[in-house]
């Protein structure tokens, strides 16, 4: 409001990035002679592709915990959910080239013996209608349970846990073979997205560039809500949410729109995620999965956005060359990154460098680590 | 049993030759086995069955066994040892020429299976008459009908002879040519058995009863009906209680560090799945140094596993924790960090399987009580849930040490200054809500696989229990388990497991919202600060 | 209720909060006049804080009335909506933005529309300028208005706690221990600021100081065990017997 304007110098720096890899990824995949050290080979685009994916949903998880405090341990359910409605629609393009070339049912239902298509997947087959659902679904779950949660004051811990509860419930409802969305093997087998096969390194390299569009635009609508009045008043509710609350606000309608902004953010991320890895199933629900993505923005930095972005990147960069080499070793990395960061870096990358370069540029007092941003003070 | 049954048989072949020469209905049954028609052999079956001759049960048996022989209209029988006997003296002879099996086909193959069950019926050993009156409950047959009620007469245990007397009932009922008291009669015997063969006996009335007993039978099968569906609940309400106890054994070492310290700890499950280990390693320790003391392996585990994971606790609490009071959701990330680190440790150390967890025998094996069947090792678990559950409650009530903790859950700062060491209470009762979860870890290796996962299992559940039960609570904890335990079961029959967990789920989360501490919550000013 | 029951601005009658059998609050009773300013003294445990909450929505009573300006009935209202009536509350610990620029603080409080659309959207006016500039000086913190809340000394928070209040435009401020924490000359401050703003609004003071609450020179309410023990000016409560026995615990 006052000494932030929607492009700051943070704002300027992240899209520039974002623009050179857009640009570059491509371009190193195409121009550079396969052998050559720059070339980025064909399987390596739609790994960067899951990266910048996973750096928008790390982005959403951020705009409510890192400005508003709200720690949502399921936001893989808003990703998953996103991911299967693009699913759908992929499931709905393979047509008649199923292995049991049914024109209409996917694989999965010819298999369960079913006759026809159950009401929810009608209109699936059409883009449109499937991108709408992409951001309606996840945003509606969250509108509803935040809903309830918001409105009778569920905070803290007890908000964390019931976030897990939520996504460990939809993983088990998906795992069933009757929810209709393929169980186990979740939907897979896709061939082709508005007719351009998925195998094509033409069509992964435009899958990465809208991804990587999609991050920069997800950015700059975080930025314009977190330095608009009302980003003010989430930074309000997570510092002093009683202050805020008798000041005239209501916080309840503030969370729930930011958590609902939140979720549609983590569903785009899901669905442009799925055409890249060539599957979505159950396991995406999984809790596991939804605490990795706090940890990503803690690494990087929360309550900064583009620290979100960054510690996706590195600790997913850190994920694939670990299982790479030192695969049982993944997990003590892991598990050791989460002690370590909560420990020794509470506030990230972005936070330490920040420190480190206000203490050797301006020496006039020690910076102050905020332990109150976590706590709201009465 | 095989012995006893060759004695007997030698007893019964010495009778027969006694009284080889009297004619009687075996004597006339006997021919029509020489006849080579599967209606006579049919026909002789039942008159042999029917005949109480010492030699009828030999026979018939031959028969099924392919052992009974005809040649040149005589009737001869292969025994056991491969001795050929006269099937009329019961004498040993000489093989004759052209011995030709007798021939069976489906229909006498049933026959021979109701007179056996007949003929059993009288049979010296309790088991085997029960054995066999439970046969003739099933196949129905009239031909039995003689020998049941000489059984029924003669039958002096009571299990035995209410067995006896259903498949009298059951018989009578699916005879049309009963009559209308004697099928009243059956039906009530039925009511009274009230199991499902009775059930479904009575819901089959053969065509054409008349409207009265057709009546009393659909009366009677709703009485049992309605029987089946308590007992059932009420084995569904076992069946909850039990998954109760799982579920507060898991949950009850949390309640202690989230209820009373605020911790949320994530590698809780971890320390169950430590205590479960535990117990491999001294089952592991016993097979291969003192086999003896298997029997008694649970009991020397728990102390260690508590031991283990009350130290692996501290060490964390020590180590981590401490510098996070006051920042519970840096709490929660650090310690799921801690979880991931000890499974992967546990899955380097143990590799990724299952781990063997053997039961001791006292543990296997089941209780039968009226219609339920309690397994021993569920017995157990309740027992034991309930029993730690008292002991912890005992620690906090009447100890210094559970004094102290109940001092600093209720007001840290006040605690700190009267001079209690609250940094040191804290590493005491995060040991012992661990060193809790390592004794329920010793109980569930009992009912769970054990692998690096067994923690990750119980961890969402245990959070729903404390958290619906009301922090700060151990009777929360309980009733939360329980409630959640049995309501889970009572779902489960209607929604199929999973969709029952599912709708738990849901309904703790909307529980949460109206009552956001729980059920047990402490109210007041106190909780506000 | 559309007709207004009473002329008083705040109007408590036979107010009862009890948790888990204590009683917080026992039949209180209490009014305030437009721009009355009350002194609210009384022993710890004596239920002022829960008076407040009951006031501001916090908490809701087991019984009585709560009116504000003779027909709003506090006890069906959120606190969200008792604040957009008129009544600001200022916490006995200063509790302000810490993350947010001084500034902030004041244009976060003033009063604008408060829903969720309105603040995506807003954009400052010259006017709302005007308005912080003005409540700036009032407070004393025009050369802090860059800085973080977090940095301001115990004091300063206070007094930009009091100016958030102003912000608002209230018609009632409930200010809970305003001089908790200051030095002398800051208490003498916040005293002529208190007296300056009750020239046109009403304010509840609830303070332990009672060379403060003389400055302040208003009528004062001593509470006890939730309720009322004695009204009226400084000297006549500090000679009544009863209240001298609370406070001296004969």
């Amino acid at each position: 409001m006052t000494n932030q304007p929607l492009l700051d110098r943070q704002s300027i720096v992240v899209l520039a990035l974002l623009a050179a890899v857009a640009i570059l990824v491509p371009a190193l995949n195409i121009l550079a002679a396969p052998g050559s050290v720059l070339h980025v080979s064909d399987h390596l685009v739609p790994l960067f592709g899951k990266y910048i994916c996973f750096a928008l949903l790390a982005l959403s998880v951020d705009l409510i915990w890192g400005f508003c405090g709200i720690l949502s341990l399921g936001h893989g359910a808003f990703f998953a959910l996103g991911g299967y409605a693009m699913g759908m629609y992929l499931m709905r393009q393979i047509g008649p080239r199923g292995v049991y070339s049914d024109p209409v049912l996917p694989d999965f239902m010819v298999f369960l013996n079913w006759k026809e298509l159950p009401w929810f997947w009608h209109g699936f087959d059409w883009l449109p209608l499937a991108a709408l659902m992409v951001l309606l679904v996840p945003g509606a779950l969250a509108f509803i349970f935040g809903w309830f949660a918001f409105r009778s004051r569920v905070t803290g811990v007890y908000l964390s846990i019931i976030t897990q509860a939520m996504t460990f419930a939809l993983m088990l409802a998906f795992f069933r073979n009757d929810m209709g969305f393929g169980g186990n093997n979740g939907l897979t087998d896709f061939k082709d997205i508005l007719g351009f096969p998925l195998q094509a390194a033409s069509t992964r390299i435009g899958l990465f560039v809208l991804s990587v569009a999609a991050l920069a635009g997800g950015y700059l609508l975080c930025r314009w809500v977190v330095s608009s009045k009302f980003g003010k008043v989430l930074v309000a509710v997570r510092d002093a949410e009683s202050r805020t609350r008798f000041l005239g606000y209501r916080v309840e309608h503030y969370k729930l729109a930011v958590f609902t902004l939140s979720a549609m953010l983590a569903g785009v991320a899901g669905a442009l995620y799925v055409p890249q890895v060539g599957i979505i199933n159950p396991s995406e629900f999984a809790p596991a999965n939804s605490i990795e993505v706090v940890i990503w923005v803690a690494v990087g930095g929360r309550g900064t956005l583009a620290g979100a972005i960054l510690g996706a990147l590195v600790v997913n960069a850190g994920k694939t060359w670990f299982t790479g080499v030192l695969p049982e070793f993944w997990l003590f990395a892991l598990g050791g990154l989460f002690v370590f960061v909560t420990l020794l870096m509470p506030r990230g990358i972005l936070g330490a460098a920040k420190d480190i370069w206000e203490r050797s540029g301006r020496r006039l007092r020690p910076a102050r680590v905020p332990e109150a941003t976590a706590q709201a003070a009465e | 049993m095989t012995s006893l049954r060759s004695i007997l048989q030698a007893f019964v072949l010495l009778i027969g030759m006694a009284s080889a020469a009297m004619a009687g209905p075996y004597e006339d049954a006997l021919p029509k086995f020489a006849a080579d028609s599967y209606a006579d052999t049919e026909a002789a079956v039942s008159g042999v069955a029917g005949s109480g001759h010492p030699l009828a049960l030999n026979v018939v048996e031959a028969l099924r066994d392919g052992r009974l022989l005809v040649a040149a209209g005589r009737v001869y029988l292969r025994d056991v040892s491969g001795r050929l006997i006269d099937a009329a003296t019961g004498g040993a002879v000489e093989p004759a020429a052209g011995l030709k099996p007798v021939r069976v086909n489906n229909r006498v193959r049933r026959a021979i299976e109701a007179a056996l069950g007949g003929m059993t019926l009288l049979s010296p050993d309790a088991g085997a008459r029960l054995e066999a009156a439970r046969a003739v409950f099933r196949s129905r047959d009239a031909a039995a009908l003689p020998v049941l009620e000489k059984a029924i007469a003669q039958e002096s245990a009571v299990a035995v002879r209410d067995a006896l007397e259903g498949a009298r009932a059951a018989i009578l009922l699916s005879r049309p040519d009963a009559s209308s008291s004697e099928r009243l009669a059956a039906i009530e015997t039925l009511h009274i058995r009230g199991d499902q063969d009775a059930l479904a006996l009575l819901t089959t009335l053969p065509p054409g009863a008349p409207s009265d007993i057709a009546e009393a039978a659909s009366k009677a099968a709703d009485g049992i009906r309605t029987r089946l569906a308590l007992w059932n609940a009420v084995q569904n309400v076992w069946y909850g209680l039990s998954l109760g106890s799982v579920l507060l054994l898991a949950a009850i070492g949390l309640a202690i560090t989230f209820g009373t310290m605020g911790v949320i700890n994530m590698a809780h499950g971890e320390m169950v799945m430590i205590g479960a280990y535990t117990t491999f390693l001294v089952q592991e320790l016993i097979r291969t140094h003192a086999p003896g003391l298997f029997g008694a392996s649970l009991f020397i585990a728990l102390p260690l596993a508590f031991l283990v994971a009350g130290a692996i606790g501290i060490l964390i609490e020590r180590t981590v924790i401490r510098f996070l009071y006051g920042r519970p959701l840096e709490t929660l990330l650090a310690t799921w960090g801690l979880s991931l680190i000890l499974q992967q440790g546990v899955r380097t150390i143990f590799g990724p399987t299952n781990r063997e967890v053997g039961t001791p025998g006292w543990m296997s094996g089941a209780l039968d009580v009226a219609g339920l069947s309690l397994t021993y090792n569920r017995i157990t678990i309740v027992v034991f849930a309930f029993l730690v559950f008292s002991a912890l409650l005992g620690v906090l009530r009447y100890t210094s040490l559970g004094l102290y903790v109940r001092a600093v859950t209720q007001n840290r700062r006040m605690a700190g200054s009267m001079g209690i060491r609250t940094s040191r209470i804290d590493a005491l009762a995060f040991g012992l809500g661990s060193g809790v979860a390592g004794i329920a870890g010793v109980a569930l290796s009992q009912i769970d696989n054990v692998s690096p996962n067994l923690g990750q299992g119980y961890i969402i559940d245990s959070f729903m229990v404390v958290v619906f039960g009301g922090v700060g609570n151990l009777w929360g904890t309980l009733v939360g388990a329980m409630t959640l335990g049995i309501a889970n079961k009572l779902l489960e029959p209607y929604a199929g497991a999973v969709l029952g967990k599912i709708l738990l789920l849901v309904a703790i989360i909307l529980f949460i919202q109206r009552r956001p501490r729980g059920l047990f919550a402490l109210k007041g000013r106190a909780v506000e600060a | 209720m559309t007709a207004p029951v009473t002329p008083a601005l705040l109007y408590l009658d036979n107010v009862s909060v009890s948790f888990d059998g204590f009683r917080a609050l026992n039949a209180l009773s209490l009014a305030i006049d437009h721009a009355e300013m009350r002194a609210i003294i009384g022993p710890n445990g004596a239920g002022k804080t829960t008076m407040m909450d009951v006031i501001t929505g916090k908490t809701r009573p087991n019984e009585g009335i709560a009116l504000f300006e003779g027909s709003h009935d506090l006890t069906a209202l959120d606190e969200a909506a008792i604040a957009e009536l008129g009544i600001g509350r200022k916490f006995q610990t200063p509790t302000v933005f810490e993350m947010h620029s001084v500034e902030d603080n004041l244009l976060l409080a003033l009063k604008e529309k408060r829903s969720p659309f309105a603040t995506l959207l807003s954009r400052r006016t010259a006017q709302e300028r005007e308005r912080v500039d003005a409540l700036l000086e009032r407070v004393r913190l025009t050369s802090s208005r860059h800085r973080k809340a977090g940095e301001l000394s115990h004091g300063q928070k206070q007094w930009l706690e009091i100016g958030m209040l102003l912000a608002q435009q209230p018609k009632l401020l409930l200010i809970d221990e305003p001089a908790a924490g200051m030095t002398d000359q800051e208490t003498a401050d916040t005293a002529d600021l208190l007296r300056d703003i009750a020239r046109t609004q009403s304010v509840v003071v609830v303070e332990h100081d009672m060379t403060f609450v003389r400055d302040l020179g208003v009528k004062v309410t001593c509470l006890h065990e939730g309720s009322v023990l004695a009204e009226g000016s400084l000297d006549a409560v500090s000679a009544n017997e009863r209240v001298v026995e609370v406070y001296l615990g004969r």
